[in-house]
């Protein structure tokens, strides 16, 4: 209970410090929200105006200060150029980013842990070192160029075969759920074969660490179970808490990690919609944006955290 | 390990539960075969649906009721009074807003809100005849009370485009079908000018009462054969054909969808699978993937964007000395510029393209000639011991290439080019406001906008011999009572611009439009600031 307290204050401390990172990052840019908005042909005056009416006139001190009062009220403002609230967009964005992530990640999972562990157990040495390739190469692979490559095998229009969408979300989201899945298959398995990969790894890696590092495994075998049944049911147990910690900073990096994903399908979420912002300075906006998935990022350590206590109660122990 | 070991053994056998659960299962080592030839039959059956259900669905074309456009620059929010951008004039005028008269597909100046119109002898009254069916999509009536609300809240409150009604002096209304603008002094480019943003009508019933005003920022109310049913913005615009539409041009389809793609792979296989009917524009490498495909129309189109080598002519500036631009100018082979980018952009050797009035063809005055080039810039002072060292900075949207070939071009006249491509907020701040720079690449796409470079505030900087003459004759140009007088004006100017190398013109672009076959009625020509869609229809 403590370690969860004292964990929690580190957060809120760290956010304070990303809060004033990031303010005063996206000032030091060169780039005026208002000259964008006012376009190349306005008079100096005119976007002086606009800078008054946007509040940019003001010293930074109170912007930011205000700007804080909202995020910890729970309001982030509105977008400067769109008139929206940042929580909305950032809602609708994420509308299709998480569930892309999510997706890819229950793939990631599905390929790499049961691949990784095959390239540990499986009987033939060929097939392990072709796995452990497949896992180097994997790894290596750019996101794009798996994209156009599953593009040219499996979109409709362009593929082989050619059955699934390319690109695009339905227009109203989630209120057509399967067309909307549907335009999810193709990034996620791309995404989900790369993070895949590197599971892969992880997982091997992991269970060869379990095995050779202390005699668990010789003591489950020697009560008779057989190598491999003692890697699966025992080794991955104990290779658990090193999969977490991978699984959930993958996670937090895919966030902004599927941006090229994204963008090659075409799908209005965080990563392309953060990239637009920032080309458009648009202030408000980057700035609840990049508050909101630094608190996701911080969260989610928070959370792999915790979660090593309760699937390691050695840590406990140890402290 | 908190759990106990409370086994216990009898006979050689344990009772631990969990190991003796293990015991009592019978082994799984044999694999499953059927797992696998279920696996591939599912696979093959996959494999044959995908191939039949297509084919079978070959039926009589009908008219859809639905097409989808993919353009590339989406805009930030609807609000076109506050937001700059071609993107907003592309997708709004003539479609949603429409304004007192309207462009045409050569750039010239039609009819549309109203019918008619004269102009003085003197040049300084233009009086106009409202269609008097006009209506805006909420069923309100479209009167002159509307026009001059519209144009006067756009002077008195500097919306976007307020200064192109240059000389205005004031909008009245005489009857509730006329509209008289005045001028202080004779302006002939105002017809012109009220084509776009300026000219715009908006239903003053509604916006000048703050509780009833629209949020311009999200919602347009207009007069066009289409309303905004929805936006998202950077992604997608749908639009419903307005049933009530007053005017001639009747939407022909009863949605539109606009939507927008920043990866140029996505918009191509958004058209190849049909997503899409209508890309606009598309790179040419880009297009040849559809010339040859008869299921496909690829068709390039004249407009006004200008990608102009911008030079800084300050003084302190190695790009002041008249012979260093002129031996860039020479150093350029245009010709090889254009065919690298596939051949159907147009030259260009002055300021002024074919679709603006003062146009003349300059491209004779600075031919590709190396060895004038090097003459030029020894006369200066440098050589290839002392090559002159210049940056070029321009912004990421034009990609990386047209920066790398300038680069190997200009190099064989001894300029060392350093290539900086930046975000376009940092080209707007560094270039075009701090004028912090030596050379910079913009598509310069609006028309009518030669005034710029009688401007000596204007990032070119352009002070030199000329530039007194230049402001005076545009001056003179801007407040000629007559039209003709007024484009050879403009044409002298020009000439005298390009003659003194202010910038270097690279070329004319030509946007290209891949459509898919059955599509028609999409405009060609300018269709990145002009996009009537009232006439498109999709037949599949």
């Amino acid at each position: 209970m403590k370690f969860t307290l004292q964990r929690l204050g580190l957060l809120v401390v760290a956010l304070a410090v990303v809060s004033v990172l990031i303010f005063a990052a996206i000032r030091v840019l060169p780039g005026d929200v208002a000259a964008v908005m006012a376009g190349m042909n306005a008079s100096p005056a005119r976007i002086a105006a606009l800078r008054a009416e946007l509040g940019l006139d003001e010293p930074l001190v109170v912007q930011y200060l205000s700007w804080l009062k909202g995020v910890v009220t729970g309001d982030f403002g509105t977008s400067m150029l769109t008139g929206q609230p940042i929580a909305a967009i950032v809602a609708g964005r994420a509308a299709v980013t998480f569930p892309l992530i999510l997706l890819g990640l229950a793939i990631a999972l599905v390929l790499g842990i049961s691949l990784g562990c095959a390239a540990v157990l499986a009987r033939r040495c060929w097939v392990r070192s072709l796995l452990q390739a497949i896992a180097v190469v994997g790894g290596a692979v750019p996101a794009l160029w798996a994209g156009l490559l599953l593009i040219l095998l499996l979109g409709s229009g362009t593929g082989v075969l050619s059955v699934l969408p390319t690109q695009g979300f339905p227009q109203d989201g989630w209120a057509s759920p399967g067309r909307a899945l549907t335009c999810l298959v193709l990034p996620a398995l791309t995404v989900g074969i790369i993070v895949g990969a590197s599971i892969m790894r992880y997982t091997r890696s992991a269970l060869l660490d379990v095995e050779t590092n202390g005699d668990v495994i010789a003591l489950a075998m020697a009560c008779g179970m057989t190598r491999r049944r003692a890697m699966v049911t025992v080794g991955l147990r104990l290779a658990t808490p090193q999969l977490v910690s991978v699984v959930g900073l993958t996670f937090a990096e895919m966030i902004t990690g599927v941006m090229v994903v994204e963008n090659l399908f075409a799908l209005p979420g965080i990563g392309t919609g953060l990239v637009t912002d920032i080309g458009q300075r648009d202030l408000i906006a980057v700035q609840g944006e990049l508050l909101m998935l630094a608190a996701f990022f911080l969260v989610v350590g928070f959370a792999v955290d915790v979660a090593h206590r309760t699937l390691d109660p050695r840590l406990e122990r140890a402290a | 390990m908190t759990k106990k070991n409370n086994g216990t053994t009898v006979n050689g056998m344990t009772l631990d539960p969990t190991l003796a659960g293990r015991l009592k299962g019978p082994k799984s080592g044999v694999p499953k075969r059927w797992v696998a030839v279920l696996v591939i039959v599912a696979f093959i059956a996959a494999f044959l649906v995908a191939w039949i259900v297509p084919k079978s669905q070959a039926e009589q074309p009908t008219r859809q009721d639905s097409v989808t456009i993919g353009l590339k620059l989406a805009p930030t929010n609807l609000d076109i009074r506050g937001t700059a951008g071609s993107a907003l004039d592309q997708l709004l005028i003539g479609n949603v807003y429409e304004g007192l008269v309207a462009r045409d597909e050569s750039n010239g100046v039609k009819p549309a809100l109203a019918k008619s119109w004269t102009v003085s002898d003197d040049g300084l009254t233009y009086t106009f005849s409202l269609n008097r069916d006009a209506t805006f999509s909420n069923g309100d009536k479209l009167t002159a009370a509307d026009a001059v609300w519209s144009i006067q809240t756009l002077v008195d409150n500097q919306y976007h485009d307020y200064d192109q009604l240059r000389n205005f002096k004031s909008v009245s209304a005489p009857d509730d079908y006329t509209v008289v603008i005045a001028l202080s002094e004779p302006y002939p480019d105002l017809l012109w000018a009220l084509t776009g943003r300026a000219g715009l009508v908006f239903d003053s019933k509604v916006e000048s009462n703050a509780a009833t005003a629209t949020d311009m920022k999200t919602s347009a109310l207009g007069s066009g054969p289409y309303a905004v049913a929805s936006f998202n913005e950077n992604d997608s615009v749908v639009l419903k054909a307005n049933p009530d539409y007053w005017g001639e041009s009747k939407a022909q389809t009863a949605t539109v969808v606009v939507r927008y793609f920043t990866d140029d792979n996505a918009a191509v296989n958004a058209l190849s699978s049909g997503d899409v009917q209508v890309l606009a524009p598309i790179s040419s490498s880009l297009a040849t993937t559809f010339e040859n495909n008869p299921a496909y129309i690829v068709q390039a189109g004249d407009g006004t964007d200008k990608y102009v080598l911008g030079m800084n002519n300050a003084a302190d500036k190695a790009t002041g000395d008249i012979r260093v631009r002129q031996a860039i100018r020479y150093a350029i082979d245009h010709e090889q510029l254009i065919a690298s980018r596939g051949g159907t952009d147009k030259l260009l050797g002055g300021p002024i393209p074919s679709l603006d009035p003062g146009y003349e063809d300059l491209t004779g005055l600075y031919p590709y000639d190396l060895d004038k080039a090097k003459e030029l810039l020894e006369e200066a002072g440098y050589d290839e011991n002392n090559p002159l060292k210049l940056t070029l900075t321009y912004a990421n949207t034009y990609g990386t290439e047209i920066g790398d070939q300038l680069r190997s071009q200009l190099k064989k006249a001894n300029i060392d080019l350093t290539v900086n491509v930046v975000e376009f907020s940092t080209w707007l701040q560094q270039v075009y406001t701090d004028k912090d720079y030596d050379l910079s690449i913009v598509d310069h796409n609006e028309s009518h906008d030669f005034s710029n470079y009688a401007n000596p505030d204007y990032y070119f900087n352009y002070t030199g011999d000329h530039a007194a003459d230049v402001q005076q004759l545009t001056a003179q140009a801007l407040s000629s009572a007559s039209e003709s007088d007024s484009e050879t004006l403009l044409a002298r100017a020009a000439r005298l611009v390009s003659e003194d190398a202010v910038c270097d013109w690279l070329f004319n672009y030509r946007v290209t439009t891949a459509m898919a076959a059955g599509v028609s009625g999409f405009p060609v020509n300018m269709n990145q600031t002009v996009m009537p869609l009232y006439d498109v229809v999709y037949v599949a």
